[in-house]
Formats: structure tokens, sequence, C-alpha cells
């Protein structure tokens, strides 16, 4: 069984954006949204101690995903190979996964108005190619690979030392993992922390009061017609002209 | 023709006494109101309950099986499995799911622009609209189904029963909710907002007509007092008997449409049917709004 996973390289990475842009044209992803980012964190310190620092990021193919949970249809899905999917032909475009997403890896598509976020190029990996942004980094700062071969790249750079993006309050098991050596990951943790998962009010409002009202009034009047039902046969038929 | 005319007239004339009071019947009164028919639905009605029927059962059935999270499911797993497998893909499904419910909101939609003098106002005024007695019937329902208060001394319902109606405005909101939320998640139309809201709503209005459903189908096919109208969704037609038992107002109020009808037609003929006029006793004890009796005494 496979388990696929990203390392992101932040001492190679050069922030040049070539993986956003491979990613883009690919996927034909409109311009305010991404599937994959680099976001350009501002200059942090004091002449001469100062730090440029990008943020890398993608989907997290989280072990425990909350955009999972909170689809409705289950257009959303894990796969097998720990790859989460977006069947576009059951999302509604209800932006509930984007509610719960807590690294704010996906967007509606104003294209077609359904969801869409990196998926981990499944077609390009079928046919034994790599993601996209990890084919045309520059700087080989994307290792891409399965995470349940110890022979790997990806499980070797795990087990030594690369850091996931999680904190007290979120852990959903994300499969990016950050490989740092001059303390900046911390920078970029501070800079974009993993969101709580949240749900919008009618769905809270549906699941915590609504549904439960509305089981007790359906279980009565199912109750209510099957003991009407259970005392006229008991009783037995008359004839209805009286 | 004389023959038909006394036949006519001997109508009349249990008509006519019928029309003076409700009271109980004899039992050779209970034989012809029981062998003479009237008519509650025309083709359209029927055919617009059937393929409501169809419809909801069809996306009743799909609709569980597409809610799969946990916080909003209905069904269990191993039913969405089964539906899964039924279709294929559950992309499939929901295709299914969303061309019904197209087909089932243009049915209503043509029924609503041409049908509307027709239908709808008919539909608003004889199920939709609650009167004095239908207040009544409601405590007097219970009393009845506690084995408190026979039938016979329920207020007097028109066409549909208090309980139909309010059936109906349940049903008839909802239809209206789903008509307007469907579309909003089907074809993704506004913001993400709009279809969470929409989705709620879709949900609350289902609920609300499931939640009844059990009752209008055990009224409807168990239930023995109430089944001449399940057969009158296939016919059309219920027999005097139970209209005038169940439904006196309307009963009353099909007569004389009936008799008006009938003296016209004969009128060219040259023969002058007896005037049918409405009972006055009935008409002050309806607008005085005090109880009915069917047998004629107040309650």
């Amino acid at each position: 069984m496979s388990k696929y996973a990203m390392v992101i390289d932040m001492d190679r990475c050069v922030a040049c954006h070539a993986c956003e842009v491979a990613c883009r044209s690919h996927y034909d992803v409109p311009v305010p949204y991404y599937r994959n980012w680099v976001h350009d964190l501002r200059p942090e310190g004091v002449y001469p101690d100062i730090k440029k620092v990008s943020y890398v990021g993608l989907c997290n193919h989280c072990d425990d995903a909350p955009c999972v949970k909170a689809c409705p249809t289950g257009a959303t899905y894990k796969r097998a190979d720990g790859i989460v999917v977006v069947d576009k032909g059951l999302c509604i475009g209800c932006g509930l996964c984007i509610e719960a997403c807590p690294y704010g890896a996906r967007y509606i598509n104003p294209n077609n108005e359904k969801v869409d976020k990196c998926d981990f190029c499944v077609d390009r990996i079928k046919d034994g190619l790599e993601p996209a942004c990890v084919t045309t980094c520059i700087a080989s700062a994307r290792i891409f690979g399965n995470l349940d071969d110890p022979n790997s790249n990806v499980a070797k750079l795990v087990a030594s030392g690369a850091k996931a993006n999680i904190s007290d309050k979120v852990n959903v098991g994300p499969n990016i993992y950050y490989l740092d050596n001059h303390n900046n990951f911390p920078i970029v943790q501070a800079a974009f922390p993993p969101k709580i998962p949240q749900m919008p009010t009618p769905q809270r409002l549906w699941s915590k009061v609504l549904k439960p009202m509305f089981y007790l009034a359906i279980g009565a009047t199912f109750l209510g017609q099957m003991a009407a039902f259970a005392a006229q046969l008991f009783k037995g038929e008359s004839d209805i002209k009286e | 023709m004389g023959k038909g005319v006394s036949k006519l007239n001997e109508d009349i004339a249990l008509d006519h006494d019928l029309l003076k009071g409700a009271r109980h019947l004899s039992f050779e009164e209970k034989r012809i109101l029981a062998n003479r028919v009237m008519k509650k639905h025309g083709v359209a009605g029927v055919t617009l309950h059937w393929v409501n029927a169809i419809s909801w059962f069809l996306l009743i059935f799909t609709g569980a099986a597409l809610l799969s999270a946990s916080y909003l499911r209905f069904a269990p797993e191993w039913y969405i499995n089964m539906m899964d497998g039924i279709f294929g893909t559950r992309s499939a499904m929901l295709h299914f799911h969303i061309a019904i419910g197209v087909f089932w909101v243009s049915t209503l939609l043509l029924y609503g622009v041409f049908g509307y003098k027709n239908y709808v106002l008919d539909f608003i005024k004889h199920d939709l609209t609650i009167d004095k007695d239908d207040i009544k019937w409601f405590p007097a329902k219970a009393l009845n189904l506690m084995g408190k208060l026979s039938h016979h001394k329920m207020p007097p319902q028109g066409e549909y029963n208090a309980g139909q109606k309010a059936y109906a405005l349940v049903v008839a909101f909802s239809t209206i909710t789903l008509i307007i939320t469907g579309p909003i998640m089907a074809f993704h139309i506004g913001q993400p907002v709009i279809i969470q809201w929409a989705m709620m709503l879709h949900f609350v209005a289902t609920m609300s007509v499931f939640a009844g459903v059990f009752v209008h189908v055990y009224m409807a096919a168990l239930f023995p007092e109430e089944r001449p109208a399940f057969f009158s969704m296939i016919t059309g037609k219920v027999n005097e008997l139970y209209a005038y038992l169940h439904h006196y107002k309307w009963w009353r109020e099909v007569k004389n449409d009936e008799h008006a009808f009938f003296s016209e037609e004969l009128k060219k003929d040259g023969i002058h049917l007896p005037e049918l006029e409405e009972c006055k006793n009935i008409k002050d004890h309806l607008s005085k709004g005090k109880n009915f009796d069917i047998s004629g005494d107040e309650i």
C-alpha cells in the first residue's frame, strides 16, 4: 500500500514561483486562486540579520481530513493511496469543505462553480510521472513519494526531522512536511497557523437542533401510526358503511 | 323521460330533505347514498397526485443516499452502499436526483401557469383555507381518536378536513421551499453561503413533509373510514355516503351546484324542478359558529 506525501525543502526553495505557475497552467486555475502556492513573507529582522522566508503550500492530504468529514455528498474523499480528491460530478459547490480546511487549500472555481484543489496530479502519477510542481522545481526543493516505503526519499527525510504544519490545537495528520535547518519554519507557522475547522451556521443549526427535532417528530408520527394500525388489526374490521 | 324525471324527483326529494340538516340516516337512505357517486378529483388532479407521489418517492430514496456526511446523514451506511451499487457511481445518483427534480418542478410549474384558474385557485380555496369549523375539528378529532366523541358529532367539514388542510399547508410551503432551494444547489446559484442555507432549508422542507407522510399514507390506504378517499385518487370519485358523513359542507355545496345545473338544463325542456333551498337553520348554526351536530342537535 502506498501513502503519498511531499517534503518541501525550505533551504533549497528560492521562491521563484515556478511550481505555482506550472500548476496554474496545467489545471487552468483562475488568477486569484491557487491549488499550490508560494506566499512570500515580509522580510524579518534587523539589518544585517534579515530573513526572507516563503511559505510553499498545497493540500496536505490529511489522514483525518476535516474536508472529507464536512463534504455532505461524499464528493471529497480520501483514496486508498492517501490522496484526497474531489469528484467534480458530485460537488454542489456548497463550500463546507473550504470552511473546514485548516490550510486554505480549497477554492470554488468560478468556471464551473465547483471546488478545486491539489490532487497530487493523480493523472500524472497514474502514468508514472511526478506532480507538475515537483517536475518543474528548478532547485529540487519538492520531493514527492511514498511515505509507507521506508526506502523512499520522503520517508527518509521525514525520519530525519521534516516537520508538518501542526499546532497544539489543530493536528489532523497532514502529509506535507517541511525540511528546515535555519529555523525558518516557525516563521511560516506563525504567519500561517492551521485554522480550526469551522462549520457554517445553517449546518450547525441543522445538526445540533433541527435534525434531532425532526427525528423526534418523524419517530412520533411513525410510532403513532403503527399503534393505530395495530389497534385496528386487533379490533378487526367492521362494515365501513355501518 | 317521465320515468327519468320521477327518479330525479325522488333523488331531489332526498337531497332536499338532507339539505335541511345533517341527521342520522335510515338504512335505506344510506343504501341510496352509498350507491351514488360524486366527483372529487379531476383527471388533472389525479395525475398530479401520482406524479407528485412517484417523484417524491424517487427523490426521497436517492436524496437520503446522497447525504453521506455523518452530521447530515439519515440513512445507514449499508443503505448508501446499496444505492451506490444500484446507480454505479454516486454522481450518477446525483444527476438522477436532479433530473427527477427538474421533471417534478416542471410539472408543478406547468400546472401553476396553465392551470392557475382551474387548479391552483381551487386548491387554495378548498385545501389551504382554514375556517372556524376546521379549528374546532382538531380538539374534536383528538377526542374522537380517544373514543370519547363519535364521528357523527364532529364539526362539519368541507372538501378536505382540517387535518388534510393542515398537512396540505405544510406540503405547499415545503414544495415552494424545495422549488427554490433545489435549483440553487443543483445549478450552483449564488455564493456558497446561499447554497449552505439552501441545503438546510431543503432538509427542513423535506423532513416536514416526511413527518406527516406516515399519517397521510395510513389514513388513505389502511384506515377503514377514510378508504374511499384512497380510491378517489384513482377513479376521481367518492360515494355520497362517505361525502355526506365526512365532508358534509362540501356535499351540500356540490348538491346545490348540481341542482342549479339540472334545473337550468331541464328548463330548456319545459320541466321545472322543485326549488332546493339551503336550509336556514344549518346556515344559522354555521354562521354563529356553534358546534354542529350531524344529528341536527347542538352539542
